[in-house]
């Protein structure tokens, strides 16, 4: 395997782990906030035993996120030396608002995870908000950090030289707001239905049916509610690309001749050789207006645009795909979800349960599809039109020792985390019960 | 405003140290102690460093984020010639973090915990000899620095800059420093006859610390080593080196006076002062390698970086050390009211 294809399985199979603890471990506390504030209210033991059940899942998700991310942070410069030593200080301020952030949320886990019955109640409720909201501001300004890298900003780029620097003018690049937009909304979809789906398992089991079903409820509707909202926030994102990453929208829609009136293509095999499409369905001149708002715009496709600019089309398009047909599956069952409230016959159907089990992955598929589009999208580009991902590499040969050794070890902790859980669900289900 | 970001480098360098160090030491102290002994090691270790050594490790995050920041070329070489080592350090802090977790959030307790403790003793040992090894391959002049790295052979650059003696010496006197640190935090955290352990296990980190220390001396200065060169014929360096030393004194009269608060403020000193001696003896020159010395100034991020960063510090140091502080005093104090 050559360097810099390991350089990068390494660093994508190290992201698609951190981004699952990190999405968990900065949407969970809010869960774990609702729950804590319902026994706040009501003095009922079953959600004092539900928010102690949630917080250690916290904890869990939120130490693993951090190693895995202190990993990153690692990872960033050991992979990709020659990038680091140019953005680094482009790009330092989110990363160092991020580190603050983050502190403040160590600081706070700590405070509510130790405060039980040593802290006034109010505050130890409130140190769990800070937990959710500093674990939010993290997230989006890592985000930001990858908006850059779509669309550099802050800096004039003269004979190879990165001057005049202007970090806040980079973290606001153009990408930054519709990215964490999306990524936001993502994160709250993906583990609100992840979350719901377990607790929808125990129901659909019978096992504490009264316990899992109030969880269930808490989660869903965090999930329902950005499911629903995440549409408006793709069409934002879509017309960003087509703008400022052409090339991108024609790779995720497998859109090869330039042409006006462009169709929107649904599913298809890509053909990168006849440079066809096969077996899709086409909606004639929807890909214009979603791009451009104007059904008879032009669309630019990737014969336009260099061999060696162009990433690979047929990866990028099935991402895609996979990522807005899941989008809207859960836009369908986020709504299906608000409907029964009115119609609470449902909840007696255990068919009802089954359908939220079966989708409990679905949102974190959906997502990591997401970034797919986004980084291989990007490619051959780390810095989009500023650097070649191949020249920002590490001199040291024999990555690919080390990509193994973190897919060993990433593999295991997965395993030993999920039994980990499995064992704090069967300990729920057995106490007071 | 570079000298705030300067202050910040240090001061996370020497709170990661002292934090980060006392945790990893407490894996140390359990490691070298009888079965019946870890088993009170184990659940100390758990009240002490639970609710805060998250918070602890966050230290390195936000030294590795200034280096990059700001020092964009001193973190560079770091990570193209200290790959090995650096690797071996996060797969230590990954494996040691999920073990800490899995050993105290299991929510079944059975023969699984030998696994979890058996990780954590293994990495809390081997991910600070690690990072002392870093630490001594930027002062031990074996990296060298070439326009392009390939004229290298890998050995030349990517092995022999961090696996020598010298910078394996410095690897364990830094682990030995982090069981100093450790035993001297958990002397003040258990009950009188629990503690007796703590202070032997003080009194053998302090030893073990002297002669790991003098050994990477004797051999620093039989085989020229510049940084031990150096290092001898600076006054600072040597007065600050002794004053370490005569701390020992009130250190051992306060740990016998159970005077907690105080002993762990000279213990934090004696580190202070070793780390203070260490840079000071060649600064501005904080790597230096075979053909060169890197000079911290020389080579910083553009102005406008710089100043964007130490707004960002300040900023980030007023909303979490007040947090942090108190973090530390509540839960330590309200375990020590508890027990009296």
């Amino acid at each position: 395997m050559e360097n810099l294809d390991a350089a990068r399985l390494q660093m994508a199979f190290t992201l698609i782990f951190h981004i699952v603890f990190a999405c968990i471990g900065m949407v969970m506390p809010f869960f774990m906030v609702v729950s804590h504030y319902k026994w706040l209210k009501t003095r009922d033991k079953i959600y004092l035993t539900l928010t102690k059940s949630w917080q250690k899942g916290v904890a869990i998700f939120f130490v693993t996120g951090a190693v895995s991310g202190t990993a990153l942070s690692f990872e960033l410069g050991l992979l990709w030396p020659e990038f680091m030593k140019h953005a680094g200080p482009i790009i330092g301020m989110p990363f160092s608002l991020e580190g603050a952030a983050f502190f403040v949320e160590a600081i706070a886990l700590g405070f509510y995870l130790y405060g039980w019955n040593k802290l006034p109640e109010k505050f130890h409720w409130f140190t769990g908000i800070i937990i959710g909201v500093s674990g939010v501001a993290s997230g989006i300004l890592v985000v930001a950090a990858n908006g850059w890298m779509n669309s550099p900003t802050g800096f004039d780029y003269i004979d190879g030289k990165f001057l005049n620097i202007n970090p806040i003018q980079a973290m606001l690049n153009p990408a930054w707001f519709t990215q964490a937009l999306h990524m936001t909304l993502a994160a709250f979809t993906a583990t609100g239905f992840a979350v719901a789906g377990i607790h929808a398992y125990q129901v659909y089991k019978k096992r504490r049916v009264e316990l899992h079903k109030r969880a269930f409820k808490i989660a869903i509707t965090f999930g329902a509610i950005a499911a629903i909202l995440q549409p408006i926030s793709g069409d934002i994102s879509a017309k960003d690309i087509a703008k400022r990453q052409p090339v991108k929208l024609a790779a995720m829609e497998a859109h090869y001749n330039t042409e006006k009136g462009a169709p929107l293509y649904i599913g298809g095999i890509v053909d990168n050789e006849t440079q066809n499409v096969n077996y899709k369905i086409a909606i004639p001149g929807m890909l214009s207006f979603l791009a451009f708002g104007d059904f008879d715009a032009e669309v630019k496709g990737l014969n336009d645009f260099p061999l060696d600019e162009r990433p690979n089309v047929a990866m990028v398009h099935y991402a895609f795909q996979i990522m807005v047909g899941i989008g809207t599956l859960l836009l369908c069952a986020g709504i299906l979800y608000f409907v029964s409230l009115k119609r609470k016959k449902w909840f007696t159907n255990n068919k009802y349960w089954l359908l939220f089990v079966l989708l409990a992955p679905m949102g974190f598929i959906a997502l990591e599809a997401g970034w797919i589009v986004t980084e291989v999208g990007r490619q051959p580009w780390i810095i989009h039109k500023i650097m070649r991902t191949k020249d920002a590499v590490t001199p040291m040969p024999g990555i690919v020792f080390s990509f193994y050794t973190y897919v060993v070890v990433y593999l295991t902790l997965s395993i030993a985390v999920t039994w980990l859980m499995l064992r704090q669900i069967k300990v729920l289900n057995h106490s007071n019960s | 405003m570079l000298y705030v970001v300067l202050f910040f480098l240090m001061f996370s360098l020497y709170l990661y140290i002292l934090l980060g160090g006392a945790d990893y030491g407490a894996g140390i102290v359990e490691l070298f102690s009888s079965k019946e002994n870890q088993k009170i090691t184990k659940k100390t270790i758990y009240r002490v460093m639970g609710p805060v050594w998250e918070a602890n490790h966050i230290w390195i995050i936000i030294l590795i984020v200034i280096l990059w920041i700001a020092f964009p070329v001193y973190y560079n070489i770091m990570v193209v010639h200290l790959h090995i080592p650096l690797t071996i350090v996060l797969l230590g802090v990954t494996l040691r973090g999920v073990a800490f977790v899995f050993r105290h959030y299991d929510a079944v307790i059975d023969d699984s915990q030998k696994l979890y403790d058996g990780m954590f003793k293994i990495s809390s040992l081997m991910t600070p000899i690690f990072l002392g090894m870093v630490f001594g391959a930027l002062i031990s002049g074996k990296i060298k620095i070439v326009e392009d790295v390939s004229t290298l052979t890998f050995y030349e650059a990517f092995i022999r800059p961090w696996f020598n003696v010298f910078s394996i010496l410095v690897g364990l006197f830094f682990a030995a420093l982090c069981a100093f640190l450790s035993s001297v935090l958990l002397i003040g955290e258990s009950e009188k006859t629990v503690s007796k352990i703590y202070i032997m296990k003080a009194s053998f980190a302090t030893m073990m610390v002297f002669i790991i220390g003098l050994i990477t001396f004797i051999y620093g200065y039989f085989f020229q080593y510049v940084f031990v060169q150096d290092f001898l014929q600076n006054g600072y360096s040597i007065t600050l080196m002794f004053l370490s030393g005569i701390l020992l004194v009130p250190l051992r009269i306060t740990i016998r006076k159970g005077r907690r608060v105080l002993s762990r403020f000279f213990a934090g000193l004696q580190v202070f002062l070793i780390l203070l001696a260490a840079l000071i003896s060649h600064f501005p020159d904080i790597i230096i390698t075979e053909n060169s010395s890197i000079n911290l100034l020389d080579n910083i991020a553009p102005d406008s970086v710089i100043k964007v960063l130490g707004i960002s510090l300040i900023i980030g140091g007023t909303v979490i050390l007040p947090g942090l502080f108190h973090l530390l005093k509540s839960f330590k104090m309200i375990k020590i009211l508890e027990r009296n």
